[in-house]
């Protein structure tokens, strides 16, 4: 991809590259088996997916769950499905831990912030990392 | 400290609070919020279908306006339309 990507397209950028990362490992290098999405669910999702979700038969469930074509590896929409998941968990849990205050706000989240400018290119981005903070302020709360 | 991956999950969220914060409930993109979106973040997805086509197509609670879930499978859209043109080139 050349020319300048989007928030979006750098985001989705970013998961296609760690996704190939490990996909590329072993057997065919455009699927996760089940050594490589251990290794990526051990390594990238630390925060993301509790510690007692990390034993060999909790990945296991976690794959066969995901695995809708039944071939005993992931390809990147199967994976697709876990980044949709865990992102809607991500958004719950910063709606969760918000203050309790008007307008739009969200709380910290799974803990910690980003390391590093967040791959937004948009100064009006803001991060969604160790502290929380308010949209707006014009009514309506949920 | 976050990893790469769960920052660009999180950078999602952001991309989406960036156009449903725009107007009325802090979790709806509206139509008009929707062609802002697609011309800003992924053009492309302009090109073949119009924005009323886009949105009827996620919406599928049909309630005129994109929640968060529903903008989550235009994210996946996008995500599997760019590994595809990955392995293309």
């Amino acid at each position: 991809m050349t020319g300048t990507l989007s928030q979006l397209e750098s985001s989705i950028e970013t998961i296609i590259n760690i996704f190939h990362q490990y996909s590329i490992r072993l057997q065919h290098p455009d699927t996760l088996n089940k050594k490589e999405f251990k290794q990526l669910v051990i390594k990238e999702l630390p925060n993301f997916l509790k510690k007692e979700k990390k034993d060999d038969q909790a990945i296991s469930d976690i794959m066969e769950d995901l695995d809708t074509d039944v071939d005993g590896e992931l390809n990147f929409q199967e994976f697709s499905v876990l980044v949709g998941k865990l992102t809607e968990a991500s958004h719950e849990e910063m709606h969760k831990t918000a203050p309790h205050k008007g307008g739009h706000s969200h709380g910290p989240g799974f803990g910690g912030g980003c390391a590093g400018p967040s791959p937004s290119k948009d100064d009006q981005s803001h991060g969604h990392g160790g502290h929380g903070h308010s949209h707006g302020n014009h009514g309506h709360s949920h | 400290m976050l990893t790469d991956l769960e920052c660009a999950m999180n950078s999602l969220i952001e991309v989406y609070h960036k156009y449903s914060l725009l107007k009325g409930n802090y979790h709806a993109i509206y139509q008009d919020d929707l062609k802002k979106l697609l011309e800003t973040e992924c053009p492309k997805f302009l090109e073949k279908k119009d924005v009323d086509t886009w949105l009827k197509e996620l919406d599928i609670n049909e309630d005129g306006a994109l929640n968060f879930q529903e903008f989550l499978s235009l994210v996946i859209k996008v995500g599997l339309a760019a590994h595809e043109d990955i392995h293309k080139e």
